[in-house]
């Protein structure tokens, strides 16, 4: 069991465990929190987890955490672990299932008072247009050779399919298209599954929101983004469904011998991994190359839903009901990148699960209307409370290889949050909060109660005052479709 | 052994977890697919439709189990297949040949992505088997 007193106090809000603390660490491991939310990771066993992620073979710096952490499986949820390349190790278990699981955020030209009267119909389509629920098969018929095309390429895939316009791409971590996917390392099974459920959202804590901006921060950032207060915003959420589980199903057991081969000795077999150059890991890496490509191109279908839902409901009876991409960006991902390390320009693999890349300004893969202002990065609330809008910063660079926080976290297990919760009377609650609930599963509803998640404005507050990123607007929602 | 004290549900805090137990490997391998397809649907209400024989290899017992229990989510994706039923035929532990009866058109109440190894390890204790497993969902 961990305490608090076996941690140091580098910060306001930054704790570490140092690398003496147990035999096998290579690495001290750090928490971004305050005294409540370091709390909180320390009644389950997220911390512990941290500590495993810091015996990883090739790791520089720290293992890290951000203040969302919460108790994942292998890698804690909100960890980030850097290795050096190329013999530094890739894991598909510190990535995670879910693989570019992430967030797109659309701006509109519509305030909250216009769409107020239509919100029910826009939340209704909304869930009809946009396929959700547990298997759900997607409405956009891939063939096998397409499928290719699509695992290459990501949201390019969608815009020459029409589902895209150019100007999404650029405003996209990596344009939507990240470099190195090989289809021939993906499995059958994979292809099986994630092939019929292209522009699908799936279920679990999958979901589209329809929000209202009701503060900014950051006049500047903002304008640059396109927003304002009391405008209407449109958040998704989901990934790669199961093309990607699939895919990291298959490299875990893989990787199962690997260790073997490699040798590498491990305190939990979730965290299985393979050098970064080994076949393995360039199979791997190959492979989820192509689930990142999937998620991008699988946002990029939904985004063309919602258009097409907001011109259902809304033509003629607002003036503009254009949908414009903010932003979309990652938060399960391994990627290769350089940071300075002791002064020492590195190129590394950083492994974030559950943790958003977060660039500051001058990041040249940044469109030019961002450079200025530092990479986007969207945190979601839990359902019913409020989500922000903040910017990567020169602090996120130097202290966490250009991350930060990737949402709320959980602080209650979903069997609990079940008891405690119905989901009837959680949509009564939310729609007497004037939330429109849209959800295919009741029981699914409940598990995502905002009771089960940390207060997201206690997490922004932390990433902000501990300099890894910076608020830019706060959204609160206004509509709710879920699975 | 009762069913109900065969596996129960372990709190965890993002995703499922059930503790399972069986006499031998076998009947540990069967009450977990058990409890992991109760926990997505009242299979006691399914009427088999569909009898599939599953036979997987692996390089240890507890990934053999995870292997095995993938198989079976994945025909539940692909195949709509959800499974109420499951004989082993022959075992070894790194390879199992199994019998599994599934029916179409049930409702799952969740969904499971798949089943991690995370802190896997079958435990033998008091003349039996025990193993706590993680599902991603």
């Amino acid at each position: 069991m961990i305490r608090k007193q076996d941690f140091k106090r580098i910060g306001e809000y930054l704790w570490e465990i140092p690398q003496t603390f147990r035999e096998d660490m290579r690495v001290p491991a750090r928490i971004y929190a305050d005294d409540a939310l370091l709390e909180a990771a320390l009644g389950e066993r997220s911390v512990e987890q941290l500590v495993n992620t810091a015996t990883l073979p090739g790791i520089v710096e720290y293992a890290l955490a951000m203040p969302d952490i919460h108790q994942g499986y292998g890698f804690p949820i909100g960890g980030v672990a850097a290795t050096r390349l190329p013999h530094g190790i890739i894991s598909p278990g510190g990535v995670g299932y879910d693989i570019n699981c992430g967030v797109r955020v659309m701006g509109t030209h519509i305030t909250h008072e216009e769409i107020t009267p239509h919100i029910g119909e826009l939340a209704t389509a909304l869930y009809y247009n946009c396929p959700s629920g547990v298997g759900e098969k997607g409405s956009i018929k891939v063939t096998e050779a397409e499928f290719d095309d699509l695992c290459v390429k990501g949201a390019r895939w969608a815009l020459g399919r029409g589902y895209a316009r150019p100007q999404d791409l650029p405003r996209t971590e990596e344009s939507g298209c990240l470099a190195g996917a090989h289809p021939d390392k993906v499995s059958k099974r994979a292809r099986e599954r994630g092939r019929p459920q292209v522009g699908t959202l799936g279920a679990g804590n999958h979901f589209i929101e329809v929000d209202k901006v009701t503060a900014v921060y950051d006049q500047d950032a903002a304008r640059a983004m396109g927003l304002f207060e009391g405008q209407v915003t449109v958040q998704i959420h989901c990934g790669s469904r199961g093309f990607g589980h699939q895919i990291c199903t298959d490299y875990v057991d893989e990787f199962q011998s690997a260790i073997k081969k490699y040798d590498i000795k491990l305190p939990d077999r979730e965290l299985v991994c393979a050098p970064f150059d080994s076949p393995e890991g360039q199979s791997y890496f190959a492979a989820m190359a192509c689930a990142a490509n999937y998620a991008f191109a699988n946002r990029q279908v939904l985004l063309y839903h919602i258009r097409r839902s907001f011109e259902q409901v809304l033509a003629g009876k607002v003036s503009d009901w254009d949908v414009f991409q903010v932003y979309d960006i990652a938060h399960n991902m391994a990627k290769v990148e350089t940071h300075e390390i002791d002064g020492e320009r590195m190129q590394v693999c950083v492994h974030r699960k559950g943790a958003t890349r977060a660039f500051g300004p001058g990041f040249e893969g940044l469109p030019p209307e961002y450079r200025a202002i530092g990479q986007p990065v969207l945190v979601p609330g839990s359902m019913g409370t409020a989500s922000y809008v903040l910017v990567g910063t020169a602090g996120s660079m130097e202290q966490t290889f250009g991350s930060t926080c990737h949402g709320a976290g959980r602080v209650m297990s979903r069997a609990q949050a079940k008891r405690q919760v119905r989901g009837d009377k959680l949509r009564g609650e939310l729609e007497h909060q004037g939330i429109a609930v849209r959800a295919g599963s009741l029981p699914g509803l409940a598990e995502e109660a905002p009771s089960a998640y940390k207060d997201v404005d206690r997490v922004v507050e932390v990433v902000q005052r501990a300099g890894i990123a910076r608020q830019v607007a706060r959204l609160e929602p206004i509509a709710v479709i879920k699975g | 052994m009762s069913r109900q004290a065969n596996f129960s549900e372990v709190e965890h805090t993002a995703d499922w977890a059930i503790r399972v137990r069986g006499a031998t490997l076998p009947e540990l391998f069967v009450n977990a697919a058990t409890g992991m397809y109760s926990l997505v649907a009242d299979i006691s209400a399914i009427t088999p439709t569909v009898e599939r024989e599953v036979e997987v290899e692996s390089v240890d017992a507890e990934a053999l189990l995870v292997k095995w229990l993938n198989e079976l989510l994945y025909h539940t994706e692909t195949g709509g297949e959800v499974f109420c039923a499951f004989r082993v035929e022959a075992f070894e532990p790194t390879h199992i040949q199994s019998i599994v009866k599934a029916g179409r058109g049930v409702e799952l109440k969740k969904q499971i992505k798949a089943v991690t190894f995370h802190n896997l390890q079958i435990i033998s204790s008091g003349g039996g088997y025990q193993a706590t497993l993680v599902f991603d969902v």
